[in-house]
Formats: C-alpha cells, sequence, structure tokens
C-alpha cells in the first residue's frame, strides 16, 4: 500500500484501477455555479393606492433543511426603494453590498440620493443579464418596489437571467404558483389601483403568506412586511402568521 | 540658503543641499493662499468649517460647496488649490470603497488618514509629478455602536454562546490634518493608524488633532483654537459649531475687504443629531453661529476701542 | 525663451505657490470667442458667438448638445472641447443605459493637472443642464476649477458680458424664457467690438429647462438656434432695446 501524502484520501489503485486525473484538470472548460446553496422563498408584492406592500419569510434553507430561521430578505435601499430577494442568500448578500455601495456614491452629490425604484430595477436587471451573459448567473429572481419618475407607485421584478416583468401585483418561486391566483381574484385586471387600499394589500399578502406556509415545504411562519408609501417606508421584521393550524399534519 | 536660482527648485523629488524639498515648501505656498479651514474634535463630534471667498458676484450663492462626505461617516475640507482638494477627495472615497470591499464596514477614520497620508506622500517622490497644493483636514467618527457587518441578513440564534464583550465600547471622534508633504499626526493613544483595532477607553480614543486649522487664516485660527481648551474634552459638539464659525469670521479679519461663504459640516455620535453621519450643518444652526459670531467680533472691536480710549 | 524658470511644465510650482502653465491655458479661453449662459427659475440659456475663418468659410460650432438635458458652450481649443464633450456624450449615455436616468448636470472630478506630460485642456466650457432640483450652470476651467454660476460669461472681450451679466443679476431669476434668452443676446452684444453687430450667421442659442406645468414630461428637450431660427430672437433682442431707448427719450 501507498502511504505517500499525496495517495491519502484517494481510492486505492490495486482495488479500484489508477486515479482518472481528468477530473483535476484545470484547463478546459471552466464552471461556474450551477446551483443556489442557501435558498429564500416567495417573495410577494402588491400595488396599492399610493405605495407598494412586500413581503417574505425570514428563512433560509440549505436544500430541504430549514437552516437559518432569522434572515431578512427584504432590504431598504436609500429612502425610496425596496428589493425582495428570493434565491440565493449569498448572492443576496452580494447585491446588497453592491446597493449599499451605490447607496453611498449617490449621497456624494449634493442632492443625496436621487435613484427611485425604477432606476434601480433597471440597473439590477443589466446586473442581473451581464452575469448570465457571463455564464456566472446571480441566483435569484427579486422585486422592486418604490416609486418611478414620475411618483407613480412602482413594482417590478427581476430574475437571474435578467428577465424583467411588471405587474399590479406579483410573487417569485412557489409564489408565483400559489399566491398569483390569490392575488388576481382579490384584485382582479379590471379593477383600478385607486380602488386597492392599503389594508386590504397587507391583508391579502398575510393571507398568501399562510397558504404558502401551509403549502410550501421551504417556507416559516416567521416573516418580514414592508410598506413604502410618500411618508416613508414602514418595515417589520419579525411578524408571526397569525392563526395557523396545523393539527392535522 | 536661498531656493531660488539655486537650481534645486526646479523639479519635485529634488533635495537642495541642506536637505529641504523645495517643491513642496513652494505647494505649502499654494496652500497658504486658500481660503480658512477648521475642524475640531468635540466630546460627541467633530465639526468642520470653511471660508470660502467669493470670487465673482456671479457665483450661485450656497452652491459651490467645499468640503466633502467621504463614506457615509467622514468628512474632509481642504485649503489651497481645488482640483487638487477634489482629487484629494476622489482618492479616498476609492479607499473607503475598497475598505469595505476588503473588510465589509466603514473604514476608521484613523485608517483612511493613514492611506491618504501615504498617497500624498508619494506625490513628493517622482519628478514627473508635483505635490498636492492642499492641506486637508480629515474628520470622521467611528461608530461607537456595533456596526452589523455589510450584507449582513439576521441576527443568528438568539441562545447558545457567542463570542461577544458585554458593554465593550469603541469608535469616537477622529481629526487629521494632511500637508503636502504627506505629513500628518496620529496620538500614540490612538489605535494605530493602520490597524482598525478600537482602543478600549474611547475618551482618548482615536487621536490626531484636538483642533487643526489651515489656509491663510490658520495663525488667528490656531490662535483661537488654543483658547478652547480641547483637550480637557469638556466641549460639545453645539458649542464647537459655534466656535469654528467664530473662528473662521476671527480668521476672516485680515482681508475683511472680501465678502465670504461660510459652509459647515459635522459628524455627532450615534445617537446624537447626525447619527454618525457627516452631514451639512443645518441652515438655522449655521447662521444662528453666525450671527454669534459677528456679535462676538463686534463685542471685541468695542472693547478696543474701550482701551483706546483709556 | 521662457518668461521664467518655473513655466515650463505642468508640474512645477513657483516660490509663490503657482502653477504658470495652468494659468497660461487659462489664456488660450480667452482667445476664443465669447460665449455666455445664464439661468432663471426653469431655464438655462447658452448663447455664442460664432466666428469664421474667412469670408467664404463655414462658422464654428459653440454649442454642443450632450444629451437631450444638457448641453455645452465652449471657448477656446475646439478640438479640446471636443474630447470632453465626447466623454460627456458617453457618460450621458451610460447613465441613461444602466439606470434609465438622463445623468444629473455637476461638477465631476476630472483628470488633472499632476501629471508630466500631460497638459491642461485649452478650452473653457459653461455646462447647461437640467435634473430634478431644476436648472443649472456650470464653468469649467483649464485648471480644473469647475464653478456653479447664476450667470456666466467666457472667452474674448467677455468682461463687458460678465459686467452686464452682473450689473442686471437679480433680474434674471424672475425672467421668462424669451426674456432670458434676449439677456444674454444682450450680454452678448456688449461684447462686440464697433464694426460688428449680431447676425443670423454669427449667433447661437441654446435653450434647456424644466417643462411648463401639466405638460407630458418634467424637462423641456435642449433646443439649439441657429440661422434663420434666431430671426425671431434677434427681433425681439432689437424690439427690447428699441423699447429702453425709447422711454430713455421719455425720461429727458
Amino acid at each position: 500500500m501507498n502511504h505517500f501524502p499525496e495517495a491519502w484520501g484517494r481510492p486505492r489503485d490495486d482495488v479500484y484501477g489508477a486515479y482518472d486525473h481528468s477530473y483535476l484538470q484545470t484547463t478546459g472548460p471552466k464552471a461556474h455555479t450551477s446551483s443556489p446553496a442557501v435558498t429564500g422563498t416567495s417573495v410577494l408584492g402588491v400595488k396599492f393606492n399610493g405605495g407598494v406592500v412586500l413581503a417574505t419569510d425570514n428563512l433560509a434553507s440549505y436544500g430541504s433543511l430549514a437552516r437559518f430561521t432569522d434572515v431578512k430578505r427584504l432590504r431598504v435601499f436609500g429612502s425610496n426603494a425596496i428589493v425582495g430577494f428570493g434565491g440565493d442568500v449569498s448572492d443576496m448578500q452580494y447585491i446588497d453590498r453592491l446597493l449599499e455601495s451605490i447607496d453611498i456614491r449617490e449621497n456624494y452629490s449634493h442632492h443625496g440620493n436621487m435613484l427611485n425604484a425604477k432606476n434601480l430595477h433597471t440597473y439590477l436587471s443589466k446586473v442581473f443579464y451581464k452575469r448570465r451573459s457571463e455564464f456566472n448567473p446571480l441566483w435569484n429572481h427579486i422585486l422592486v418596489a418604490g416609486y418611478d419618475g414620475e411618483g407613480e407607485p412602482f413594482l417590478s421584478s427581476a430574475d437571474l437571467l435578467g428577465t424583467t416583468f411588471s405587474a399590479p401585483h406579483l410573487a417569485t418561486g412557489f409564489g408565483a404558483h400559489l399566491a398569483v391566483p390569490i392575488l388576481r381574484r382579490l384584485f382582479p385586471e379590471e379593477m383600478p389601483l385607486e380602488e386597492v387600499s392599503k389594508e386590504a394589500a397587507i391583508e391579502a399578502l398575510k393571507q398568501c403568506l399562510k397558504v404558502l406556509y401551509y403549502r410550501d415545504a421551504r417556507s416559516m411562519d416567521k416573516y418580514s412586511i414592508a410598506v413604502i408609501t410618500k411618508e416613508g417606508i414602514d418595515i417589520k421584521e419579525n411578524e408571526v402568521i397569525e392563526g395557523t393550524e396545523l393539527g392535522f399534519c | 540658503m536661498t531656493s531660488i536660482g539655486t537650481g534645486y527648485d526646479l523639479s519635485n523629488s529634488v533635495f537642495s543641499p541642506d536637505g529641504r524639498n523645495f517643491q513642496v515648501e513652494y505647494a505649502v505656498k499654494a496652500v497658504e493662499n486658500g481660503g480658512t479651514a477648521v475642524g475640531i474634535r468635540c466630546k460627541d463630534g467633530v465639526v468642520l468649517a470653511v471660508e470660502k471667498i467669493i470670487t465673482s458676484k456671479l457665483l450661485k450663492p450656497g452652491a459651490n460647496k467645499r468640503i466633502a462626505t467621504v463614506d457615509r461617516h467622514v468628512g474632509i475640507v481642504s485649503a489651497g488649490l481645488v482640483p487638487d482638494g477634489r482629487h484629494f477627495v476622489s482618492r479616498a472615497r476609492d479607499e473607503a470603497s475598497s475598505w469595505r470591499g476588503v473588510y465589509k464596514g466603514p473604514i476608521p477614520t484613523s485608517a483612511l488618514a493613514n492611506r491618504l497620508g501615504g498617497y500624498v506622500q508619494a506625490y513628493t517622490l517622482y519628478s514627473s509629478v508635483r505635490p498636492f497644493g492642499t492641506t486637508a483636514i480629515v474628520a470622521g467618527w467611528d461608530s461607537e455602536a456595533e456596526l452589523a457587518v455589510d450584507g449582513q441578513v439576521g441576527t443568528g440564534p438568539s441562545s447558545g454562546s457567542g463570542g461577544k464583550v458585554e458593554g465593550a465600547k469603541g469608535g469616537g471622534p477622529g481629526l487629521y490634518m494632511i500637508e503636502p508633504s504627506g505629513l500628518y499626526w496620529v496620538s500614540s493613544t490612538s489605535a494605530s493608524a493602520s490597524s482598525p483595532i478600537y482602543h478600549p477607553n474611547p475618551t482618548i480614543l482615536p487621536g490626531g488633532y484636538y483642533g487643526a486649522a489651515t489656509g491663510k487664516g490658520r495663525q488667528a485660527a490656531k490662535a483661537e483654537l488654543e483658547k478652547l481648551d480641547l483637550s480637557s474634552g469638556n466641549l460639545s459638539l453645539a458649542d464647537g459649531v459655534k466656535e469654528a464659525a467664530r473662528i473662521i469670521y476671527v480668521a476672516h479679519e485680515d482681508s475683511k475687504d472680501k465678502e465670504f461663504e461660510l459652509e459647515m459640516s459635522w459628524i455627532s455620535s450615534v445617537d446624537g443629531p447626525t447619527k454618525g453621519r457627516h452631514e451639512e450643518v443645518p441652515k438655522e444652526l449655521r447662521e444662528e453661529a453666525e450671527k454669534a459670531a459677528k456679535r462676538a467680533l463686534e463685542g471685541e472691536d468695542e472693547e478696543e476701542e474701550e482701551k483706546m480710549e483709556e | 525663451m521662457f518668461r521664467n524658470n518655473y513655466d515650463n511644465d505642468a508640474v512645477t510650482f513657483s516660490p509663490q505657490g503657482r502653477i504658470f502653465q495652468v494659468e497660461y491655458a487659462q489664456e488660450a479661453v480667452k482667445q476664443g470667442s465669447v460665449v455666455v449662459g445664464l439661468v432663471n427659475k426653469t431655464h438655462v440659456v447658452l448663447v455664442g458667438l460664432k466666428r469664421n475663418a474667412e469670408e467664404l468659410s463655414s462658422y464654428q460650432k459653440k454649442i454642443i448638445e450632450i444629451d437631450s438635458h444638457m448641453a455645452i458652450a465652449i471657448a477656446g481649443l475646439a478640438s479640446d472641447a471636443r474630447v470632453l464633450s465626447n466623454f460627456m456624450k458617453q457618460q450621458s449615455l451610460g447613465s441613461k443605459m444602466t439606470y434609465g436616468r438622463p445623468i444629473p448636470p455637476g461638477p465631476y472630478p476630472q483628470t488633472n493637472t499632476q501629471h508630466y506630460g500631460k497638459r491642461p485642456y485649452g478650452v473653457g466650457l459653461l455646462v447647461a443642464g437640467v435634473d430634478e432640483s431644476g436648472p443649472h450652470l456650470f464653468e469649467f476651467q483649464p485648471s480644473g476649477l469647475t464653478h456653479e454660476m447664476a450667470a456666466c460669461a467666457i472667452g474674448a472681450r467677455s468682461q463687458m458680458a460678465r459686467t452686464y451679466l452682473e450689473r442686471n443679476l437679480d433680474k434674471f431669476p424672475d425672467s421668462s424664457r424669451d426674456e432670458l434668452i434676449t439677456h444674454g443676446l444682450r450680454a452678448l452684444k456688449e461684447t462686440l467690438s464697433q464694426d460688428k453687430e449680431l447676425t443670423v450667421d454669427n449667433t447661437s442659442v441654446g435653450v434647456v429647462g424644466l417643462a411648463p406645468e401639466g405638460s407630458k414630461g418634467r424637462i423641456e428637450s435642449f433646443k439649439l438656434y441657429e440661422g434663420q431660427e434666431t430671426v425671431p430672437l434677434l427681433e425681439a433682442l432689437e424690439r427690447a432695446d428699441g423699447a429702453a431707448e425709447e422711454s430713455m427719450e421719455v425720461d429727458s
């Protein structure tokens, strides 16, 4: 038997045949991230008369393991915008630091940070698109909420491919399947935004979070919710879904 | 030995036979022609003030800012060549941003001063560049509260062991002045400029100057700063703002024929008015301080007149 | 051949702390024909006096559009100005591409006069632009100095224009868009030598500002008036001057 250190941990040649060195080649095609590691699930967002509300739960899963139970996935940008992150948590942290550096740079100008949510969404979607074009995507699906240049409520999504999509209510991840139908029933297409109250929007998101908690195995009952209005951003990060009944399990 | 005509003063990075670098000394002359700038380190914050001589009536009043923010918690004001000052600030911002890239947090003021000192000094080493025609005052507040790491998403488990020392405090005000030679002072009690380790006792932290002044009226300003007994650490930030305004007005006495604008900024502790950020002093407060400064000056004049009469 | 030992390059301080090369570059601006800029509450106006090399040649451009919300007026070396305007156009496009917003006008830090072998730009710029906070006018000098101005004039004989601007400074903020143009043209006229006058050929006017309340979009896009388009503007100037003269006669 070979006791030299370079053979430690290697399958024995006499048992398994010579080691296939092609696995260790440093030349040839390079692989970047091909799957997320620690992930957050759905992000939900609804526009209402005069603002937008976003919600996520506080869970970061490692595969099917509920690994971190205190992860805030709604990130505030300046005083004007919120970004809700689904997908890879470390990529979210990278983007969060990117946003921090932009906020610092914007505040160097005399007028402060003048980037609105729409500008931010344009920027982030380009970051995503650039990264996926390099075959090194940031593994997230995000919602950006705030106001556009005309001062109207703004809600739009961007994903790891750089795809953008905008609607009065949006959901990412499992929520795209479970929450959107509920939101569409509550706020039908023909219903003008003026008729959607802040309270109704918040109530709708709470209802969606509850359904998701029941049905999405990567969700939990602790959540964050952020309401953005002209008065500012009201963010609560340690809420608990009320009235859950899991006795039937 | 005079500098002119010897030939030793025509190029940067050249020593004269008596060991002087004349180009650096000439750069200091450019500083001495600039508007006066002062910085005061108070017990609960730092204040910066600068005298902006109005060179033309056509300038937009209040628009041309001379105090710049670096990251969120540092302010820089410089006297001398304005474009050089802007170059300096631009470098400071790059340093602060690269620090964040490595350490995921704000750069300590002392470390920033250290890096900028090195940068300015490098401009005295080569004949292909000229030294900075500015002396810059760098003021900052290193957070005394425990800051989250950039990109931190949660606080972790609420029970179990942790590595935190209860009640430990760091941070505090910092005030540094960097001259065209690259020279700057740090006090030996402070955290060493190259290491971001916080000193356990915030009252003697992070050091540099208690009060700094540069530009045309620096002599008068320094004399006034010395009267304040800053080393005892009793001056509050609110009083510091008033003193800074008064000192700029005193320093302006020698060039009374020229009009000027006063620009002031401050950085308070995390529980103070600016929450640890570098911001412009609010207009009302500045105007109040200016009124008080004018009153103080008139008072002095009257006293002098009385003496003359006697 | 040199005036003194300290003006050979842009990296030598004089014993008084001056940099002569930069000061000389400043002189290049004074060789260029005059441009004037002024601001009211909603608009910025640039006016320029164009020169032609000879009778049969065309006139040198004085006002260059950077973006729909920003333009520059130049005095000095036109080729240096082209380098700078191309740079500004790129920056502006970059901002529109990445953020979907027009770049705010402002003093941006520039590579300066601190390195050997580089010379300062021999051109002065007036930058006019609007952002959410309103109209802005900046003056850029070869030294790297930038100032935000309420009104400004640079180039040959610009002192006369500056005198006019200083005298009438308090009238600008409340004047209308058209009145502001007239003020600009009158400042420009002040700089002319005896045998010259403003014509459709040698006058350039550029205007950019905030759109009137209730209109679509916030910005009234930059508009350059040249050639025949300047006729109504020059006529307005003549009318205003005529009215002023008449009223003076009444006074006497």
